[in-house]
């Protein structure tokens, strides 16, 4: 049975949880009044224009390639060489500026790499959602043609 | 948990104020002012940028959810 008791915050926990989720909120709200500024335009109250057209959204650069292969290959290049470069910073500061202590670089190359396992696969389940839906909808249009996936629609990798 | 002086919770809610005071201004379309978005998107444009976000990206998780958030107040 689950006590009172357990579901209790410490002081602790209150004073490191309150300020994170109010900063969650805030943040969530001023990302969510930006989309609807973009994407409901003022005078158009049919909701026609609920979506930006996807040019807007993430125009794809001068000689940048489309499709599955190309978006895959573009994340494992951005993760690889985020990853790389993160691990080049922490070494770097490490032995350059200050040891700080032991398991601090342990920490570094295992920690970054559970984010890595925990997000890649959300990315790559959002990535699919989204180009399913964009099916879905030029489908429902038949007017419009369909696109390739293009840069990192998904999440926010 | 540790305590921090109030000093440092201050200049966070300022920065994080002038964050979203930029990004309204870029919202309300105020001539010569980027949105965040258009900057990323700017960014994004080159490899070394891209890598060069997602390392930070990377870096911030790596101190909120397994290092713990308190290195933004220590000083």
């Amino acid at each position: 049975m689950a006590s009172a008791d357990v579901l209790a915050l410490s002081l602790a926990d209150r004073q490191a949880l309150v300020p994170m989720a109010a900063g969650y909120l805030i943040l969530m709200s001023a990302l969510g009044f930006g989309l609807r500024r973009l994407y409901r335009p003022r005078g158009d109250p049919s909701g026609a224009d609920a979506w930006p057209d996807r040019a807007r959204a993430t125009p794809p650069g001068p000689g940048q390639r489309t499709g599955w292969a190309a978006l895959v290959r573009r994340v494992a290049g951005t993760v690889v060489g985020g990853y790389l470069l993160l691990m080049a910073v922490v070494v770097a500061y490490y032995f350059g500026v200050a040891r700080v202590g032991p398991g601090f670089l342990e920490s570094a190359v295992t920690g970054t790499a559970l984010l890595l396992g925990l997000a890649a696969p959300v990315f790559a389940a959002l990535s699919w959602l989204a180009e399913r839906r964009d099916r879905a909808r030029d489908r429902a249009e038949p007017g419009e043609p369909g696109q390739a996936p293009q840069d990192c629609r998904g999440s926010g990798v | 948990m540790a305590r921090h002086p109030l000093i440092g919770y201050l200049v966070w809610v300022v920065l994080f104020g002038a964050v979203f005071a930029w990004e309204g201004l870029a919202l309300a379309r105020v001539t010569g002012v980027p949105s965040l978005s258009d900057v990323f998107r700017v960014i994004m444009r080159y490899p070394v940028g891209r890598w060069a976000l997602f390392a930070l990206w990377l870096w911030a998780g790596w101190h909120f959810f397994i290092r713990g958030w308190h290195f933004l107040l220590r000083g």
